[in-house]
């Protein structure tokens, strides 16, 4: 920054100020958008929460079951459901879950379902199949959309497009934390009793439990879906307040070496003047 | 009269939580009524009109569409996708959602996944002002 004159620095310093400001909104509404993203999925827990419960009763209460939801095939192609962020600017939100994607579909024969800006920008340009791109902002989602993903992707699975679906996703650990991971969603994965073990109690099943078992499946998927957006959309507020308290710290003290900088530059002109005039006044 | 332990909840939250004495709602093989008393039971829910009577013998009725109906020692459980009281109902939007997915169902050459979705909602529609209609 030395034999920077004056007037550039004091440039550079108000850009930065500027810049600062910026960061420091950002995190503020992304501090208050988080508060409300991990309410969202409280509410929504006790609903999936009883559709879960209630899956595993029937198959673990009936041992000759089976299900389409449930059959074990070979695989020849997986479905990875992958939510990103819309936006970049999150620290390295989407470029961590991308990486943890393609670290594991590398080789394999795949089609995606991208759910956010960026992840649609990437499979875009990596020229992968791609179901649908409907669901590209990723905070724009709602329930009824998570519902009709959740159908989209049963009826391939069921039409044997793809014979594995799994849904990748940012788990919010915690504030300063977040994790990419990906789960399985289809097919379900089953707790069969132990042969032997005592029998549990009786339940009506209307029509029979075959169908209700399948009507139930695609909402449970959706739950899973809206579950992982929801964390997701938490993760990515929480990384972008990391992000951009990072950034505001940076600016500050970017802004105090640029002050130091500019008091020099200002005490050196000063004493320039002061020798000019001496010696002005001396001849 | 008797009652029983009766838990609405849909992803949006908890909609109702109380005694009732009966609950009546539509399944996929037809309407169902609950009352006190009942075995273990475990149905899923089709698209209907759901009435629960209260403690005090009051009828409220409602749209209830997806989800399923649960009986576990006494506790009943409706885990509905949408669970909306009729009074809550916003009219004006059912209508106007019912005369899109009309429209977009008179077209011909529409691709078969907006038709299923145009029926869909046509269907929810029709569900929301029958129920706001006949409160």
């Amino acid at each position: 920054m030395a034999g920077a004159s004056m007037k550039d620095i004091k440039l550079r310093i108000k850009s930065v100020e500027s810049t600062m400001q910026i960061t420091k909104a950002m995190e503020l509404v992304a501090s208050s958008k988080l508060r409300k993203a991990k309410e969202r999925v409280e509410k929504s827990r006790p609903y999936f929460e009883v559709l879960h419960a209630a899956l595993s009763d029937i198959v673990y209460s009936n041992a000759e079951f089976s299900s389409p939801y449930i059959a074990q095939r070979s695989v020849k192609k997986t479905c990875y459901v992958v939510i990103a962020g819309d936006r970049g600017l999150a620290g390295g939100y989407n470029a961590n879950i991308l990486k943890a994607v393609a670290a594991e579909t590398q080789g394999k024969e795949i089609c995606v379902l991208p759910i956010g800006k960026k992840a649609l920008e990437h499979f875009q340009r990596s020229k992968t199949q791609i179901l649908t791109e409907r669901y590209a902002m990723a905070g724009d989602i709602t329930v009824s959309d998570c519902f009709s993903i959740a159908k989209l992707l049963a009826k391939g699975f069921l039409a044997g497009e793809y014979d594995e679906i799994r849904l990748a996703y940012t788990n919010f650990v915690s504030m300063l934390s977040q994790q990419p991971s990906i789960i399985k969603l289809l097919p379900l994965q089953v707790n069969r009793p132990e042969p032997g073990s005592a029998p549990r109690g009786l339940t009506l099943y209307e029509p029979d439990s075959e169908t209700v078992y399948n009507a139930i499946v695609p909402e449970y998927l959706a739950g899973l879906v809206y579950g992982a957006l929801c964390e997701s959309v938490a993760s990515e507020l929480g990384a972008r307040r990391t992000a951009m308290d990072a950034a505001s710290k940076n600016a500050g003290e970017m802004i105090d070496s640029l002050s130091l900088h500019y008091n020099r530059a200002r005490q050196a002109a000063i004493t320039q003047e002061i020798t000019e005039i001496v010696a002005g006044a001396e001849a | 009269m008797s009652t029983f332990q009766l838990q609405i909840v849909t992803p949006d939250g908890l909609a109702f939580e109380g005694q009732a004495q009966r609950v009546l709602c539509r399944t996929i093989a037809g309407d169902v009524c609950i009352l006190p008393r009942h075995c273990d039971y475990i149905t899923a829910l089709g698209m209907g009109e759901a009435r629960v009577t209260l403690q005090d013998g009051t009828v409220r009725k409602a749209a209830c569409i997806g989800g399923m109906l649960t009986v576990r020692a006494g506790v009943v459980r409706l885990v509905a996708t949408t669970f909306e009281w009729a009074e809550d109902i916003d009219k004006a939007r059912a209508d106007a959602s019912k005369q899109k997915a009309e429209s977009i169902l008179k077209q011909t050459n529409v691709d078969p996944h907006e038709l299923d979705l145009a029926q869909a909602r046509l269907k929810r529609a029709l569900v929301r002002s029958h129920v706001a209609n006949n409160m």
